[in-house]
């Protein structure tokens, strides 16, 4: 039999990690991800405990967290469960809701600011058009950064996450790297 | 551009793709005697006015919904923006 | 009044007080035999072929504005005949014959230059695609050549050869092709037409029109009424506002489509360059500017100015292609209204108004077309039957279903 190894979005062995100044930024490997969308009729659940964010919102609760990601759809993230069948676990705590596996189509970076919010808002104002006015903890949103489509989720003032397609990994880091790196040199 | 997203906000319409004049969710009925003629309009035809025109727009880069867009095409003032959702689901309760 | 290199010299001598106005500028007779609506590069070759070839009198051309204020003058001049579909490409190919006689024609310097156009490649199938559309040229009669890497970067050495994901694999290229002044295309037109006999009526709006029993009388227009036995309209941009006066739904979008033109620099762009992946195409004027565009902006739009999204997908084409280009500043950009039609291909027809006849939904490429749209446009005036290049154009093949898509992009005016 093949000796196969995962390896992460990024084609290493282990998620990549980098600091730019105050900022670093790390492929998140272990994150799973199942989308979940109510059907017409159904009752909306509260899977793990979760009160679902409305639109533009984001919420966490025990190692699970949940993004608004259109009328009745939301994206439920599980920290480090990527290797389990996060999607099956979900669909027992939606009956009725159409839940679909995601983990392996997404790349997921977690980019953290140690100066605190001004690197984190420097950045965002680099990449993507949102207005920073109203994108505080709590907010997550679909936006193109790059012309991907990526979803930015404000995990508190000095955390964010951004999550793309897993075919253009090395694109999105290429454009994180990039911003970041010029903002260490300013 | 920004486009009034009745759920998101003020959006930058790069976020979006267009379809065209909101007309299109009039879709001909395909049994009626004249689905032809009719079909043939609908498919090829547009209003195209200078001023307010009703256009439907998909936020693509957002929360994947059709918006049906008011705006006008001389100042590209954007007037308002509702989900296309409603306002085809008004007009199926209307021709009930 | 003849133009030559001698009146230039005599004039000179004069201290150039013998120059005339190149036109009249009458005011609008009560009635003609053929009114043109639009006094753009179309709306004049009509007037223009009309009374000279087809011999015919009593025209005068009507314009809201002054004669080439619109899109005449707002377009990146380029004049080319490099089309694969059989609808199009003996059309535009009449079209290069006539821009290679023009000058001679009417006396005037148009600045016709075949300096050649050259439509990039990237991969094996675009070089397959190019090859069967530079062969559908030479059919039509039009010549072409398929260049491989080497010799397109011994012609041109700026671009970027290896950009990662479109490198230049080769190009098609038309050495016939290549750029016009535009103005002066106008202007060459206006005169030649008014020393025919043509009324150029400027500061004409057409407010309506006057029908009676399915035939077309006349037009209402800010100066008042003028009948007519047979008017054309020739406002592509706006044919549906001016068509829907006459109670017309068209296959048209209006969208704005955006131009740019940099400070004058040494010659270094030899002919026109498009690179239709990274949605980018430059030449440099005589002048020495670079003008380059790309893309529609993508919505309706009738404001002549367009959007900063498309400004930024135009100069990373751009930097993509020819990295020097982020050296050069920009001067001027502007927007122009294009009829976007539901084929990407024009419309020359009768309307179902007997008396009526519409040219329109020129694209983004209506400027090269301007001598054979004319032309076609007088001959189906003058003989009531469309001309044998542009039999394609009856606006029923949408009805028919025998669109001439070029991109092959269906009913959606906005990708062609």
């Amino acid at each position: 039999m093949s000796d196969l190894r995962p390896i992460t979005a990024l084609g290493a062995a282990l998620p990549r990690l980098a600091s730019f100044g105050a900022l670093e930024i790390r492929e998140n490997g272990g994150l799973a991800l199942a989308s979940m969308a109510l059907r017409r009729g159904t009752v909306e659940p509260t899977p793990f405990g979760l009160a679902l964010p409305g639109p533009g919102r984001w919420i966490a609760g025990q190692g699970v967290a949940a993004l608004w990601t259109g009328l009745d759809q939301w994206m439920i993230e599980a920290e480090g469960r990527a290797e389990l069948d996060f999607a099956a676990e979900l669909k027992q705590l939606a009956p009725g809701c159409s839940v679909t596996e995601q983990t392996d189509g997404w790349v997921a970076f977690e980019i953290v600011s140690r100066a605190g919010t001004g690197p984190i808002d420097a950045l965002l104002s680099k990449l993507v058009n949102v207005d920073l006015a109203d994108f505080g903890p709590g907010c997550a949103t679909r936006t193109g950064l790059e012309h991907m489509s990526c979803f930015v989720i404000r995990r508190s003032e000095a955390h964010i996450a951004v999550l793309g397609a897993r075919s253009s990994a090395g694109s999105l880091w290429h454009a994180l790297e990039t911003a970041a790196k010029r903002l260490e040199e300013r | 551009m920004l486009i009034t997203h009745p759920l998101l906000g003020l959006r930058d319409a790069q976020e979006f793709t267009y379809l065209g004049d909101a007309r299109l969710i009039d879709r001909p009925a395909p049994s009626a005697p004249d689905a032809e003629a009719a079909f043939c309009d609908y498919v090829f035809l547009r209003d195209n006015p200078a001023g307010v025109h009703r256009e439907l727009w998909y936020h693509e880069h957002g929360d994947r919904s059709w918006l049906v867009v008011t705006r006008d095409t001389v100042t590209h003032e954007v007037l308002g923006a509702e989900l296309a959702r409603n306002v085809a689901l008004a007009r199926t309760r209307c021709s009930k | 009044m003849k133009f030559s290199g001698f009146r230039v010299f005599a004039e000179a001598l004069k201290g150039h007080t013998g120059w005339r106005p190149l036109w009249r500028n009458p005011d609008p007779k009560p009635s003609y035999d053929y009114l043109i609506v639009g006094g753009g590069g179309h709306g004049l070759a009509t007037a223009y072929y009309l009374a000279k070839t087809f011999g015919r009198s009593r025209i005068a051309v009507l314009e809201k504005g002054w004669l080439g204020s619109g899109n005449v003058g707002r377009n990146t001049t380029i004049i080319r005949s490099n089309y694969l579909l059989a609808g199009n490409e003996p059309f535009y190919e009449f079209s290069m014959k006539l821009w290679e006689g023009l000058e001679q024609e009417l006396n005037f310097n148009a600045m016709v230059s075949q300096r050649g156009i050259i439509n990039l490649f990237h991969t094996d199938a675009q070089r397959d695609a190019f090859r069967r559309r530079g062969n559908a040229m030479m059919l039509a009669g039009a010549g072409a050549r398929l260049l491989g890497r080497e010799e397109l970067r011994a012609m041109v050495p700026f671009l970027n050869y290896d950009n990662a994901r479109f490198p230049i694999k080769g190009g098609l290229m038309q050495a016939r092709a290549g750029t016009a002044r535009h103005d002066g295309v106008a202007w060459g037109y206006a005169r030649g037409a008014d020393s025919h006999g043509v009324d150029l009526i400027q500061n004409c709006e057409v407010t309506g029109f006057r029908l009676d029993r399915g035939k077309v009388r006349g037009v209402e227009t800010s100066r008042g009424y003028i009948a007519a036995d047979k008017v054309g309209v020739a406002v592509a941009g706006s044919s549906s506002r001016v068509m829907a006066m006459a109670g017309m739904r068209l296959p048209i979008e209006s969208h704005v489509l955006q131009a740019f033109v940099t400070e004058g620099l040494k010659p270094t762009i030899p002919g026109v360059i498009t690179f239709g992946a990274g949605h980018f195409y430059i030449s440099q004027s005589d002048k020495g500017g670079l003008v380059f565009g790309g893309d529609i902006d993508g919505y309706n739009s009738y404001a002549q100015r367009g959007n900063l999204p498309v400004v930024e997908d135009v100069v990373e084409g751009g930097m993509a292609l020819m990295p020097m280009i982020g050296r050069a500043r920009l001067l001027r950009m502007w927007g122009g209204v294009v009829d976007m039609s539901m084929d990407g291909s024009p419309i020359i027809d009768r309307t179902q108004i007997e008396g009526l006849y519409l040219n329109g939904g020129w694209c983004y490429g209506g400027f090269k077309a301007t001598p054979a749209s004319g032309y076609a446009f007088a001959h189906l005036l003058a003989t009531g039957a469309s001309h044998e290049t542009a039999r394609a154009y009856r606006i029923e093949r949408f009805a028919r279903g025998h669109v001439v898509d070029e991109r092959g992009a269906g009913a959606q005016p906005n990708l062609h």
